[in-house]
Order: structure tokens, then C-alpha cells, then sequence
């Protein structure tokens, strides 16, 4: 579903990331951890088209993001870091527009624009204006726009951040049954324990290297501590060369 | 694991009539309830701006017909050069700005980010923002250009095609320079996009090199014979170069000239209309020519631009005033650092704003080289200081415009960095009066320069020198002291746009205040000076009046009017200030 392809993406001489390879499969959950300045925003960027990349080629459902974005973003739904809505537009009128830029026959979009709302409980503001919304309100807002069109892969860019712990179970419950339906989700995360509870596999990236690529027990086995949590395994991963945990 | 249906099944990429429509309701939605937001928020300051707009256009029209009356009857050849030198100018201003606005719009906008990600035509986000920026565009042009055009076919006595053809003309005429900018944005942004400040900054350059050039050149060894026939045969000479067949701005003037044309009777001159229309068309099809160009580019460089933007590395900056900083941040007594702290962290947030200062610059910049050429001009002493007034009065308005746009929103946008403020041990009165020095301190230096500029190229006297920047000190105080003061009296902690906050209710209020403020100052200052110098020029021509007239003629009226405008410097100062002051030390963040 989602293809990299020996990706280096540079600002200057500054190599954001380097080299990347990576495929994930249809109805994974992977998650993209690594500390500040690793490189996940670049590599998500380049995932949703904002970014081009300077060598190697993106693909997402066989279409590749520069040659052909437009058939590639007809399979993305795409949650930002910071919820970009149209402080003039409604809940439910925002939902309206991406559900037509989809293309979507009116009666299939009035019913999923009705699901999401349900789903992430926005009847009670759906009809007020977003300049009203909290940041909460604003990215359960962007998580249903990017699910109405049932995506095959969904692209989260720290996706929890000012959520309450209720949203956050209605989009930890959402993501486990679309994954089990044959959604693809690629995720970037600084919540170790989200990304222990959720990915099927892991990716931590440093300095815009691929560090490590596998399951949370293979990384155990790899780092040779079976016994003990992720957190000390992904500090011992990201730690500057030659300093300890 | 369930089959999910294909996305054909349920997506699909829209066509372009289908995905241009959704746009245009996208546009007219926003549109619609931002006027809305706008009637229910901010009815004073719409009101404002449909009045004073309304005023502006009155008095330019006013103006035109007097100008195109006395022109007309003098050479009708005249009508044509000034039409294509006003027209090319204005291509010229609304490249830069459209160019400008698209920037804005399609590279640094939330809203782009977001189309950017969803599978929509690049060329229909151009289009979208394109939209945007030509309402912008269109909106000065036509508040500028269409009393001019109304007066000019009521001073003719052109026929009811001329004025029904008036705003097609114009809306027709906006869309290719409005183009030109947009396509040379993305090119420059796509191919060049470390050059493209280089540029942007070279067009400025060549822009201000032609229109000072042009300035010289009329003006210059004119002292002597300025308005006279040889002087204005200099200039058409000079003008002519606008008078290019090629160039759009000629269409324009060729066609609105030929609609206003009439049969010796007075009636419709209809081979004069078909030229008009012919002009029309050939505005209409460059401008849709250019449209498609520019669709075609959209689709080549946007989303390229966008990403070699977004690569570039911002270069480490020196910060040559850092000294500067420390020097202000350390002098002084111990007790007043932290106001002088806050002083210099404004100034800092001041000169790494480009928003601001530019502005700044532009604005004082354009009025200094208006100043320059005031010497061209010879002047009765009273007619001088009449002058003289005038420009400190529109020092002062500009200034006014800069307290309400950037100093005002001050003490609201601290609301979101309140809780560092508040943990500081800095007196909540300190953070206001710090926002009123820097802004006092910061206006008066270019404004009383300026003043100075202004009264030396008219030649006024030492006196009335020490009189305009006596005005100019309060003017300054005065403004700092409102705009400041109702700052910190209504501030909106929860917004983070200065433009929002200076556009909402006090916002319009402090600039409604300053304003009166202005004219108070300026008027009582200029009578008895006016009257004064008016007595002492014409002598007995000058027809004596009477009662409170004949005393503000005197002498002591003008040193009276002194002392009343320091006053109202004070009172101007002191009374918001301490509204503010009151009402900030009780503020819960």
C-alpha cells in the first residue's frame, strides 16, 4: 500500500532523510517513532505530496505521489499535527466540502458525513462555525474528514495531541476495527505506549536514518532485553552516540 | 479481514467544471458568512469604511470633474496622456501587489497545506486564490479609478454606454495584470525560489528608479517655470512613454476615451462605441489568455514551488543590533530595567516583523519623497503654511494607522504569553508603559523628521517650524496614548491575529478617536496661524473680519492655540492611559 523507495529528502545541505526503504502492507498499523528533528514530519510530508523528494520515489497504492498526486490522494486521508480547517465554515459544511472533493454521489456523502459525526460525537457543534471549535473539538473535526471516504491508507501526524482520554479511545477503537477491515495506517507518534499498544510493526528513525524496522518483540530480541519496557528500549536506540539511556 | 471496496467504487476525481464549482461555492460560502460575522461583530468599523470610502469617492470625483473641466477645455490631448499614465501606473502597483497576495495565499497559507493534501487540481487551487487576491486587487482599483472615469464622462457628457461600459472595462483591465503576477510568483517560487526576495527586490527597485525618474524629470529645473506651457510640454514629452500600443493600460484609455465619444449633437456615436467594444474584447481575451497560461503554469510549478519552499533552509541570520539591545536593555537605573526590557523585546519582535516595518517604510518612505518635491512648487508664505498643516495632518493619519494596526493589539497579544509575564516580576503597569514609549519613542523620530523636510522644502520660518513639531510631539503622544490606553482597556487575550483584533470594536474606536484627534490638532493650531499669515501677505487686500475671527487673526491667537494644542496632547495621553492603566491592573488572565 505505501512504498518507499530509497527516499533522501535534503533541506541544503542538511539531509532530513536518508536513503529510506520501507514498504507496509495492507491493514497494517505502523508506527514512526524517533526523537526531534529525526526526520517523521519530512517523511510525512513527503507522504501526502507536500513534500517532493530529492532522490527515490514515494508510491501509495501503486501511484506514485509526484507523477501522479492526484490518483494517489483519491486513496490518502491525511491528520495533520495542527488541525487546518476553514474558521468560516461549519463542522458539518467542512465535512461536506471534503466528502465533494472526493467525488463522493450526494447520497453516500450525506450518510458518511452523518457516520463521522456520530462517530466522533460533533452533533452538539457541528452546525457552528470551526472559529469556535477548542483544538479538541478541531481534530476530531480532521479525523472524521480524513475517514469519510474510507481511505486505504490514513496518514496521522502525532494524532493525539489535544484530544481528551475519551477521544482518544473512540480513535484508538476506530483505528483497530479500520485496520482490521484492510485500512493502512501510517502514524507518527512521540506516545510510546500508544505505539505499543497499537502497530503491528515500528520504525525508529534517527538522524533520518531508519534505525530499527520491526515488531515491538523484535526489538526486544534485537536489543537482547527481554524484560524491559519500550521506553528503555527506544532510549537506548535514539541516545546520542556515546551516552547511555 | 473484510473486502473493503475499491475506491472507484465510492471516489472519484472530479471533472473541472465539477471541481471549479465546488471552489466557487467553497468562495461564496466564506464570502458570505464573513460578511455575516462581520455585520454582527464589527458594524461600527464596516459602517466606517462604507462612509469614509464614501466621502473619498465623493471628494476624488469632486476633484476629477473641476481637473477634467479646466483640462478638457485647455487640450483634449491631454485626457489620453494622463489616462495612460495613470493606468500603466497602476498595471505596474497591481503586479507587485497581486504577485504579492498569491504568495501569501498559495505558499504560506494553512489553507493551501490543506488542498495541497487532498486530490484537487492545482490549477483550481490557483484558481481559488486567484479569486482571493483579484478581490483585493479590484476593490482599490476600482475605488481609485472610478470616480476619476465618472467625472471625466460627466465633464464630456458622454452618452449612457460610457458609464455602463465603465466597470467591465476596469474589471476586464484588472485581470491581466492580476495574471502577470500570479505567473510570475509561481515561476519565481518553482525555478527561482532563492531569488525570489532578490527579485522581488530588483522590480521594487525598478519600479521606484522609473517612477523617481519620472518625478525628476517633470520637476526638476522647474523653480522657475512650473504650470507654464513649456513646462507642461516637458512633461507630456516625459508621459508619452506610457502611450505604448502594446501595452495594456493603452487599450484601456483608447477604449474608455472612444465609449465616451459623442456626435457633435451630443448623441451616442456608435462607430465610437464598436471601437470601445473592440478595445473591450481585446482586454477580455488577453485577460483569458492569460488565465489559461497561468492554469498551465499552475499545473507545472505549484506543487514543485511548494515543496522547494518548503526546502529551503533559512540562512542563519547576524543580528547586527544586538549591541544596540544590550545597550538599552543595561543603561539606565536598576529600578527601570524591566520596562526597558520589555522595550527592547517589542523592538526586536518590531524589526524581525517584515509585515511591519515594510510598511512602515513604504509609507513614510512614499511621504518623505512627496516632501522632496515640495521645493518644486513657489508659494505665498500663507499658502506654504497651509501646506505645511496638510502634511501634518497626514503624518499624523498615517501614524494613526500604524498605532491602530500595530500597537493597539500590543497588550492583547501578551495574553498569550501572559502566564511568562505574569511569573516575571514586572509590574503589571510596566508592560503598558512600556508599550506607550516604544510607541511614542518610535513615531516621533520619523514624524518630526519628516515635518522638519516638509517645512524646510517649503521654506517656512523657524517659527513655524517649531510650531509643526510642537503638534508633531503631541500628535505623537496623544496617539500613543489612545491607541495604548484602549489597548489595555479592551484587550482580547484569546485572539492571536493583530488583525482581528485591530479590526474589531476598539480597534475602529481608537482609530475613529484618532482621527478627531487630529483634526482638533491641526485645526486649532492652523486658524490663527492661517488667519495671521493671510492679514500679514495680502495687507489691506485682505478683507478685515470681524469679532472671534479678527482676535484668532492676532498674534497671541496663534501662541493660544499652542498652549490649547498641548493640552490636548495631554488629555489625549493621560485619560486613556489611565483607563488602561486601571483596567490592566484588575485583568484576570
Amino acid at each position: 500500500m505505501i512504498e518507499f523507495d530509497h527516499v533522501t529528502r535534503t533541506y541544503g545541505p542538511k539531509t532530513a532523510v536518508s536513503d529510506l526503504t520501507l514498504a507496509i502492507p495492507r491493514g497494517e498499523l505502523f508506527a514512526l517513532l524517533g526523537p526531534n528533528g529525526a526526520g517523521k514530519t519530512t517523511t510525512i510530508r513527503m507522504l501526502v505530496g507536500l513534500l517532493h523528494p530529492t532522490r527515490g520515489a514515494i508510491r501509495v497504492c501503486g501511484h506514485d505521489l509526484v507523477k501522479d498526486p492526484g490518483a494517489a490522494h483519491l486513496h490518502l486521508g491525511y491528520v495533520p499535527d495542527e488541525p487546518c480547517l476553514y474558521d468560516k465554515l461549519t463542522g458539518r459544511e467542512f465535512l461536506w466540502f471534503i466528502a465533494d472533493m472526493f467525488g463522493m454521489p450526494r447520497r453516500l456523502a450525506g450518510e458518511r458525513v452523518d457516520r463521522e459525526i456520530e462517530h466522533f460525537e460533533l452533533g452538539e457543534f457541528a452546525d457552528d462555525l470551526a472559529e469556535s471549535y477548542s483544538l479538541g473539538m478541531k481534530q476530531r473535526l480532521v479525523f472524521a474528514s480524513s475517514l469519510l471516504h474510507d481511505p486505504d491508507v490514513l496518514i496521522l501526524d502525532e494524532p493525539m495531541v489535544g484530544l481528551d482520554p475519551r477521544s482518544v479511545r473512540i480513535v484508538k477503537d476506530l483505528l483497530e476495527a479500520r485496520t482490521r477491515e484492510g485500512m493502512t495506517v501510517f502514524m507518527s507518534t512521540h506516545t510510546l505506549a500508544m505505539a505499543e499498544e497499537m502497530a503491528d510493526r515500528v520504525g525508529i528513525m534517527v538522524r533520518g536514518q531508519l534505525r530499527f524496522l520491526g515488531t515491538i518483540a523484535e526489538l526486544r530480541e534485537q536489543m537482547a532485553l527481554e524484560s524491559t519496557t519500550l521506553e528503555r528500549l527506544y532510549l537506548e536506540l535514539t541516545a546520542p552516540r556515546g551516552s547511555g539511556p | 479481514m473484510t473486502p473493503r471496496p475499491a475506491p472507484s467504487d465510492t471516489v472519484r476525481y472530479l471533472s473541472f467544471d465539477a471541481e471549479s464549482r465546488l471552489f466557487l461555492r467553497l468562495r461564496a460560502t466564506l464570502a458570505w458568512e464573513t460578511l455575516r460575522s462581520m455585520l454582527a461583530d464589527s458594524r461600527l468599523r464596516l459602517t466606517l469604511v462604507a462612509v469614509l470610502s464614501g466621502l473619498f469617492w465623493a471628494a476624488l470625483y469632486g476633484l476629477f470633474v473641476e481637473a477634467f473641466t479646466f483640462l478638457d477645455a485647455l487640450h483634449a490631448g491631454v485626457i489620453s496622456l494622463l489616462f495612460n499614465a495613470f493606468f500603466s501606473s497602476l498595471m505596474i502597483m497591481l503586479v507587485f501587489s497581486t504577485g504579492i497576495l498569491m504568495y501569501g495565499g498559495m505558499y504560506c497559507s494553512t489553507e493551501a497545506r490543506l488542498l495541497l493534501t487532498l486530490p484537487a487540481r492545482p490549477e483550481m487551487i490557483y484558481a481559488h486564490k486567484f479569486r482571493e487576491a483579484i478581490w483585493f486587487s479590484t476593490w482599490g482599483f476600482v475605488l481609485l479609478g472610478s470616480p476619476m472615469l465618472a467625472a471625466y464622462g460627466v465633464a464630456r457628457g458622454a452618452a449612457w454606454p460610457y458609464f455602463v461600459l465603465m466597470l467591465p472595462f476596469m474589471l476586464a483591465f484588472v485581470v491581466i495584470p492580476a495574471s502577470l503576477g500570479g505567473i510570475c510568483c509561481m515561476v519565481l517560487v518553482a525555478w527561482m525560489p532563492r531569488l525570489r526576495v532578490h527579485a522581488l527586490s530588483l522590480g521594487v527597485t525598478a519600479a521606484c528608479v522609473v517612477a523617481i525618474w519620472l518625478g525628476w524629470s517633470m520637476f526638476s529645473h522647474t523653480r522657475i517655470d512650473t504650470m507654464s506651457a513649456a513646462w507642461f510640454e516637458r512633461t507630456f514629452a516625459t508621459l508619452a512613454v506610457t502611450e505604448q500600443k502594446l501595452l495594456p493600460s493603452w487599450w484601456l484609455s483608447s477604449g474608455l476615451l472612444e465609449a465616451a465619444r459623442t456626435q457633435r449633437d451630443g448623441s451616442l456615436s456608435l462607430p465610437a462605441l464598436a471601437e470601445a467594444l473592440k478595445f473591450l474584447a481585446l482586454l477580455v481575451a488577453n485577460g483569458m489568455m492569460l488565465q489559461l497560461l497561468a492554469g498551465w503554469v499552475a499545473r507545472l510549478a505549484y506543487r514543485r514551488g511548494y515543496s522547494a519552499l518548503a526546502g529551503e533552509v533559512p540562512a542563519r541570520r547576524r543580528r547586527p543590533l544586538g549591541s544596540f539591545d544590550r545597550f538599552l536593555g543595561g543603561a539606565g537605573f536598576a529600578t527601570g530595567r524591566p520596562l526597558r526590557l520589555l522595550i527592547v523585546k517589542d523592538l526586536r519582535l518590531f524589526r524581525r516583523d517584515i509585515s511591519q516595518w515594510s510598511q512602515f517604510l513604504i509609507f513614510f518612505g512614499l511621504l518623505g519623497l512627496y516632501f522632496v518635491n515640495l521645493r518644486s512648487f513657489n508659494y505665498n508664505n500663507a499658502y506654504a503654511s497651509m501646506i505645511g498643516y496638510l502634511n501634518l495632518a497626514v503624518v499624523g493619519l498615517i501614524l494613526s494607522t500604524f498605532t491602530t494596526r500595530f500597537v493597539y493589539p500590543m497588550i492583547s497579544l501578551e495574553g498569550r504569553r501572559f502566564w511568562i509575564l505574569g511569573l516575571l516580576p514586572v509590574h503589571r503597569d510596566q508592560i503598558v508603559w512600556s508599550k506607550f514609549l516604544f510607541s511614542f519613542v518610535g513615531g516621533l523620530l520619523p514624524c518630526c523628521s519628516l515635518m522638519l523636510l516638509s517645512d524646510c522644502m517649503l521654506g517656512l520660518s523657524w517659527w513655524m517650524i517649531a510650531q509643526h513639531e510642537l503638534c508633531c510631539l503631541m500628535l505623537c503622544m496623544g496617539l500613543s496614548g489612545i491607541a495604548v490606553g484602549l489597548g489595555a482597556r479592551m484587550p482580547d487575550l484569546r485572539e492571536s491575529s493583530p488583525a482581528k483584533i485591530s479590526s474589531g470594536f476598539g480597534g475602529t474606536l481608537s482609530l475613529v478617536i484618532s482621527s478627531l484627534f487630529i483634526m482638533l490638532v491641526v485645526v486649532v493650531a492652523a486658524v490663527p496661524t492661517h488667519l495671521f499669515l493671510l492679514a500679514s501677505t495680502l495687507g489691506p487686500a485682505f478683507s478685515a473680519p470681524e469679532g472671534l475671527l479678527a482676535w484668532a487673526a492676532g498674534p497671541w491667537a496663534a501662541v493660544l492655540s499652542l498652549v490649547v494644542v498641548a493640552a490636548l496632547g495631554a488629555v489625549a495621553t493621560v485619560v486613556p492611559l489611565w483607563l488602561g492603566l486601571r483596567s490592566f491592573r484588575r485583568l484576570e488572565a
